[in-house]
């Protein structure tokens, strides 16, 4: 078991076209550094300064990371970590819109 | 009192209905707030009615102006039937992969529309609009995301109903587009109840949609205020067309598929307070029916093929 990562198209070029990793880890900075470990260059494209990247959003089964811990939100094994570009909306300190309008 | 001056003035005082079927346990009960029941049948006839209004005040608009607003739809829809009985031309910018139902609404309507690009949804019909109205000074762009008429029509309307029609609600679910029912409502609910959850559902696309999007530029509507949510969940297509079936299926209510992404929010935190014996009257947003999707199969057709199909789509 591990964690199942879902790689956004514009980060394919990092895993060979691949659109999951598994990885493992405990939080989403291990999952991350782990990632990293694996697919060199992830990291830089996702953290700078510590934090998320203002236009990326994570989420955790489904559940914005930025409001259950960020970098620190707990992830166990047979959860998905889904990665994606903001689309009309990112996120400062964290999300925004898509459509609706 | 249920007569009005003019169909604008019909806006808001939707039912709040209960969900006694789908509610996880009576300790833990859903509430559809039905905006379906609005002038042009969307929640989007509080804000479009409200920036109109608030236009009209500052002496922005008289006949003969033309008005021009980036949407999805639903805004497009409610202003073409305000901006028609006013004597305004109105200019949509739209994304080109919305419903069809949706354009032919807008056209009987009268109004113009400017299809935006796929690659970016709602971005691009923003980016689009914003270089329109650079190109035409004269025109009035209302602007929903960043128009504080759009906050202050959920801030005295949505969220006040909801607070004196369920005065134990414990938590609100709307879904995440300009963030002006997010804002506006759970700012009004907050205020009086801090203690209130305010969940936003924000619907996940196709890969079509997010396309090779750049990770340095993005979009931030200019009315979202981030201290107001509490939570924030990302709905698929599979999972926004399986409860939009449900909703109809066990409760009888036709809602349109953003609907179903919300209702998968609501659950979520629903299931969540009754794993735990907490006490929860979760409120959700029903943003609109289920008439102006009909074109895409969604409620008849087998639910893999009708999931796939709306993955390409801007649904929400």
């Amino acid at each position: 078991m591990a964690v199942t990562v879902s790689i956004p198209t514009i980060l394919r070029s990092h895993t060979d076209g691949a659109k999951s990793v598994d990885v493992s880890g405990g939080t989403l900075a291990e999952v991350i550094d782990n990632l990293d470990n694996q697919h060199s260059g992830l990291k830089s494209r996702l953290i700078s300064n510590g934090s998320l990247h203002r236009f990326v959003n994570v989420y955790v089964n489904d559940e914005d990371v930025r409001f259950a811990g960020g970098l620190d939100a707990s992830v166990a094994d047979g959860d998905t970590v889904t990665i994606l570009p903001a689309v009309a909306g990112g996120s400062t300190p964290a999300v925004a819109g898509v459509a609706g309008g | 009192m249920a007569r009005f001056d003019s169909l604008r003035a019909a806006v808001g005082e939707t039912p709040l209905v209960g969900l006694p079927r789908l509610s996880p346990s009576e300790n833990a009960r859903l509430w559809a707030k039905l905006e379906d029941r609005n002038p042009t049948g969307s929640v989007k006839d509080r804000p479009a009615l409200a920036m109109l209004a608030a236009a009209e005040r500052d002496g922005r608009l008289w006949p003969g102006c033309t008005v021009l607003e980036p949407t999805s739809g639903n805004t497009g829809i409610s202003l073409a039937m305000a901006c028609r009985s006013a004597g305004y031309r109105l200019v949509c910018v739209m994304p080109e992969n919305t419903s069809v139902e949706r354009r032919q609404l807008l056209t009987a309507y009268g109004a113009e529309i400017i299809f935006s690009p796929v690659a970016g949804g709602s971005n691009q019909a923003v980016a689009v609009a914003k270089q329109l109205a650079a190109e035409h000074p004269d025109w009035v762009m209302l602007y929903q995301y960043g128009n504080q008429a759009n906050i202050e029509a959920h801030y005295r309307g949505t969220g006040p109903e909801i607070l004196r029609d369920l005065p134990t609600v414990t938590h609100f679910v709307a879904g995440l587009g300009t963030t002006g029912t997010l804002v506006g409502a759970g700012r009004y609910l907050r205020e009086h109840k801090p203690d209130v959850q305010v969940i936003a559902a924000e619907p996940r696309y196709g890969e079509l949609v997010y396309g090779l999007r750049n990770l340095d530029e993005g979009f931030v509507p200019e009315l979202y205020d981030p201290d107001v949510l509490t939570g924030r969940f990302s709905v698929g297509a599979i999972d926004a067309l399986r409860r939009t079936r449900e909703l109809l299926e066990v409760e009888g209510i036709f809602a349109g598929i953003s609907t179903g992404a919300v209702l998968h929010a609501a659950l979520a935190v629903a299931e969540k307070a009754a794993g735990t014996g907490e006490a929860a009257d979760v409120a959700f947003i029903v943003a609109d029916g289920g008439w102006k999707y009909l074109s895409t199969g969604a409620y008849s057709d087998d639910f893999y093929e009708a999931a796939a199909r709306l993955d390409g789509q801007l649904w929400a």
